[in-house]
């Protein structure tokens, strides 16, 4: 009799642990499948009627919770609760109301993961193009499908152009600021490495993790040289660390030529100074631009490699610090 | 009479010497052509970079080598004849037909000025540098691996400047690649940015534009199936189609619409999920979804399903 109770209830236990797992587990498939975007003018009514008070607009890419759809007359509403951010200085609110089912993509669509990509790429487009805010549309985009389809292909390609999005509109303002026009890296504020952090962490050993590690290569460089030859020094040294240490990288050439370029502008530093050091710098950049030439012979480097060698044997100056600044290129 | 003759054959060898001493070349620094071999000489104008020279004398002066050279000054209006002008420059930035590595020096300071043009700030003119020195690749080196992908690059930033300043599209330079480098993706290149002149300017909200449009470039993309601007172009064709179809069921011609929507979806299957299409794979998965789900492409913002 004592066995069958103990039976009982470990069958009781069994099954309590069973329903509360697949409870769990489908809630958190149900919560998942919930999560996604919206990827055009989407609209927000308080009701599923178009006559109804318009709620907002949220933009592409805006991290969006599907609560729940309704057919009406034969058209699908979804029901959305959309995370939003008025401005730069309130704090994200949430919205809640109907919009077009069409516009929503949750990780539960077929193909969401390539939808939402094909959207950012759109955005991306639009962006180059002009349109306001397209640039902040597409970063969301492209962390909306790394963060609704971690298991995606797409995932690591998507973080890393969310991340570069950032990187760039971050840099832009940190380098127009005065600040910027100090020799020392430190003098200015540093732009957020979380995200750059997170692709390498996430996706190491891959080309966008190589490219990450690129971009942090930033908050590393000098504002201004001011004519100081530790400038360029340090940061050929910084490149050249980085092509040796990401031979793969697709961005291994161009940072051999920024170092070697770096030697370069250096021998017209010490033109006129110090000879010894003129001389030790134009050996460096013309090795460095053979090793361009023999490990990456294909692309552009190659002959930008060979136009550095004329320069430096014909005594030509090489772009100007100025020319450097504006761009910010070399 | 004998030394007539022997004079004669003199000046006659000394042409000759000099004809075989000139040669072609250009100039990756701008500089300025002087009167005489030095720097204090009278100033006869400004050499740009990818300017075309003929040199035609050598000369070492005050510890520098300078170059004789002459160069065609196009006139200033389109019916004013070029002329020539003759002068002296410093020998160091000119790449001849015989320097080493010619071909790579020349391309290489025109991808340097294009990097310049693209750069907020970025050197004044450096897109015509570039544009110039891309073409003397092609020019002074035409057996080189660089040459067709030069001629391309300098018609392509030909192109796109006319194109950003509205000036008149020139067809010839990128004609010039497709006659020269036939049957390359170079070619196929040239032949995309030429179906710019068959665009419209405005719709105007009329579907005879997009209509005409889609069937250039689905037009190019059967003519060019190689081309690396295959899925762009049937991407441009379906995207077309799409907002055709939006026209057309804005103006309840439904049979139209139809039609446009069906051959819109065909062209977008043929992109979508095709890795080769690279990006363009993912835009026609995009395109095709709405309009598979009928989301407009055209016309006012939908308020709703």
């Amino acid at each position: 009799m004592k066995a069958r109770k103990r039976l009982i209830a470990i069958a009781l236990i069994g099954l309590f642990f069973s329903v509360s797992l697949r409870t769990a587990f489908a809630q958190a498939q149900v919560n998942d499948k919930q999560h996604g975007t919206v990827i055009g003018n989407a609209i927000m009514y308080v009701s599923p009627d178009l006559n109804s008070a318009k709620v907002a607009r949220p933009s592409r890419g805006r991290d969006t919770w599907l609560m729940g759809q309704s057919n009406i007359d034969g058209k699908e509403w979804a029901h959305i609760m959309v995370t939003m951010s008025q401005n730069n200085f309130s704090a994200p609110r949430t919205v809640t109301g109907w919009t077009d089912a069409r516009l929503v993509i949750t990780s539960a669509t077929p193909n969401g993961d390539q939808i939402i990509f094909g959207e950012a790429l759109q955005a991306q487009r639009d962006a180059d193009n002009g349109i306001k805010d397209a640039d902040q549309e597409a970063m969301r985009l492209f962390y909306r499908v790394f963060e609704y389809f971690p298991d995606s292909p797409l995932a690591p390609e998507s973080l890393w152009h969310a991340a570069d999005y950032q990187w760039q509109l971050e840099k832009s303002g940190v380098f127009a600021r005065p600040s910027a026009r100090e020799m020392s890296p430190d003098a200015r504020q540093e732009i957020d490495e979380e995200t750059m952090h997170q692709v390498m962490k996430k996706f190491p050993r891959t080309k966008w993790a190589d490219l990450a590690a690129y971009d942090l290569l930033d908050n590393k460089i000098c504002g201004a040289w001011k004519g100081e030859t530790k400038c360029p020094e340090k940061e050929s040294d910084l490149y050249e660390h980085y092509a040796h240490e990401h031979p793969q990288s697709p961005k291994a050439a161009e940072a051999l030529y920024k170092a070697a370029w770096r030697q370069a502008a250096l021998v017209d530093m010490y033109k006129g100074k110090e000879r010894d050091k003129g001389e030790k710098a134009k050996r460096r950049a013309m090795e460095l631009a053979q090793e361009i030439s023999t490990k990456y012979p294909e692309g552009d480097w190659k002959p930008r490699a060979a136009q550095l060698v004329f320069a430096l044997q014909q005594g030509l100056d090489v772009t100007t610090e100025s020319e450097r600044q504006s761009g910010k290129q070399n | 009479m004998k030394g007539f003759l022997l004079a004669a054959i003199v000046t006659l060898f000394a042409l000759i010497g000099s004809a075989s001493a000139a040669e072609r070349a250009t100039i990756v620094r701008s500089s300025g052509l002087f009167a005489s071999p030095a720097q204090s000489a009278e100033k006869v104008m400004t050499i740009d970079r990818g300017t075309g020279l003929t040199v035609e004398d050598k000369r070492d002066a005050g510890n520098e080598p300078w170059v004789k050279v002459s160069i065609s000054v196009p006139g200033s209006t389109q019916n004013e004849p070029a002329r020539e002008a003759t002068g002296w420059l410093p020998a160091q930035p000119v790449v001849g037909v015989s320097t080493q590595n010619g071909d790579q020096i020349v391309y290489g300071e025109a991808v340097d000025s294009e990097r310049q043009a693209e750069q907020r700030g970025g050197r004044k003119g450096a897109a015509d540098d570039a544009m110039r020195l891309y073409y003397e690749v092609g020019q002074l080196f035409p057996n080189s691996p660089l040459a067709a992908e030069s001629l391309w690059r300098s018609a392509d930033i030909r192109w796109q400047l006319a194109k950003s300043s509205h000036k008149p599209l020139e067809e010839q330079y990128l004609k010039e690649v497709i006659s020269k480098f036939p049957n390359t993706k170079w070619a196929d290149q040239a032949a995309f940015d030429l179906i710019d002149s068959q665009l419209c300017g405005d719709w105007n909200g009329l579907p005879d534009c997009p209509t005409k449009e889609a069937e250039a470039y689905e037009r190019y993309a059967r003519q060019h199936p190689q081309s690396p601007k295959f899925g762009e172009a049937i991407f441009d064709a379906a995207s077309r189609l799409g907002t055709v179809a939006d026209m057309y069921r804005m103006s309840d011609q439904k049979e139209k619409a139809a039609a446009a929507h069906n051959h819109a979806m065909t062209l977008a299957k043929e992109v979508a999920g095709n890795a080769a299409m690279g990006d363009w794979s993912y835009r026609a998965t995009t395109l095709l979804y709405k309009l598979q789900q009928n989301i407009p492409l055209y016309g006012v913002p939908d308020e709703g399903p």
